[in-house]
């Protein structure tokens, strides 16, 4: 690399937005977690479904729209786990990002 | 039931597929704790768990526009990757897949026997991909063979058995869907594969997530592990650059690709 390029390179801005929406395409793809041979989304959607499930087993389509027989309390913990840890590295990332110049 | 993943690579003129298939597997070991097979017809190629050596099937050529060079591209074995796998659930990855994550881990334990990804999109923004999503004058889904999980399994047998029947008759094929290119290319095959197994119905199950992919004229840097730096030109022409970390990409260019990987053998 010459020097020309690297004033070039040194000058490339970091792109707020674009790291914004690659940040979140990763986090949104990072809650997907598979369980009982389904596939599912942690976050409140799931939980609030789970949640008014009377027993302690239920059936529930996963995201690949497939009937799966799943222990409520299984899938509960597994799921706000998930959606915590992944909410909070997204949040120590989202930080990171508006530092940076 | 066995699992690994599986990555095709036969070299050509200007790109070196098995030292980037090496380089690959150290990262789908590190990150999805799996056995790593490899396609090829390099009688060196070390660092995998299972070599398969084939006389690449098919001359074709495709212009790559980071080497600004037409060059052999030898893409056609991938229809026949079914008998090829020595794994019974398989993970088919390009060799310019990055896998930085344990993202792909999640396929192993889902009930399906066939998935690839049906939407793509440009890291950077700066591209739309839709065209890419769409193949043909009669804009058919067009699904992407850069990475396949897939079972032994009727179906799965079915869906390359139907890649193999179309590559075998590119040529009607290519009538038929009406394809500008006369280039085989296995995400055409694919994409008509599974519309056909599907009965013409487009709701075949996908990857949940979208292919990330990095376009050859953006500039790919490797600045730790899986962290990689994108430099590229925004809608305004002006210089802006990004990272990416922790997260799996399709480099679509081989040039920038090939630099991070002789760097780090």
């Amino acid at each position: 690399m010459n020097t020309d390029q690297l004033i070039k390179h040194s000058r490339a801005r970091f792109d707020h937005a674009a790291a914004r929406r690659v940040t979140k395409e990763k986090y949104e793809a990072r809650m997907l977690f598979a369980h009982a041979g389904g596939m599912w989304r942690a976050g409140p959607e799931l939980q609030m479904t789970l949640l008014t499930c009377p027993d302690s087993e239920a059936v529930i389509l996963d995201l690949y729209e497939n009937p799966i027989r799943i222990n409520i309390q299984e899938l509960l913990v597994l799921s706000q786990q998930r959606w915590q840890e992944q909410m909070n590295a997204w949040l120590v990332e989202h930080q990171q990002l508006n530092q940076q110049r | 039931m066995t699992r690994g993943a599986l990555i095709f690579a036969f070299n050509n003129e200007v790109t070196d597929y098995v030292a980037m298939a090496q380089w690959s597997a150290q990262n789908i070991r590190r990150h999805l704790d799996i056995p790593v097979a490899v396609v090829t017809d390099d009688p060196m190629a070390q660092g995998f768990d299972h070599v398969t050596y084939l006389y690449p099937e098919g001359n074709n050529s495709r212009h790559f526009s980071d080497y600004d060079a037409t060059v052999t591209w030898h893409n056609e074995s991938r229809a026949s990757v079914y008998d090829l796998t020595p794994w019974d659930h398989t993970l088919l990855l390009d060799a310019d897949y990055v896998v930085a994550s344990s993202q792909l881990k999640s396929l192993f334990d889902i009930d399906q026997d066939f998935l690839a990804h049906r939407w793509a999109n440009d890291i950077t923004g700066v591209n739309d991909f839709h065209g890419l999503n769409y193949f043909g004058r009669d804009r058919m889904p067009q699904w992407w063979a850069t990475v396949i999980s897939f079972r032994k399994s009727d179906h799965a047998r079915l869906i390359f058995e139907t890649m193999e029947m179309i590559r075998d008759n590119w040529r009607h094929y290519r009538e038929l869907y009406n394809i500008s290119s006369a280039t085989y290319r296995n995400d055409h095959a694919l994409s008509i594969a599974i519309n056909t197994v599907s009965g013409h119905v487009s709701n075949h199950p996908g990857i949940l997530w979208p292919l990330s992919s990095l376009t050859p004229e953006h500039k790919l840097e490797r600045t730790a592990q899986d962290s990689y730096r994108i430099t590229f030109n925004n809608g305004e022409n002006q210089r802006r650059h990004i990272n990416v970390v922790g997260q799996d990409f399709h480099a679509m260019g081989k040039k920038h690709l090939e630099a991070i990987v002789a760097s780090a053998g």
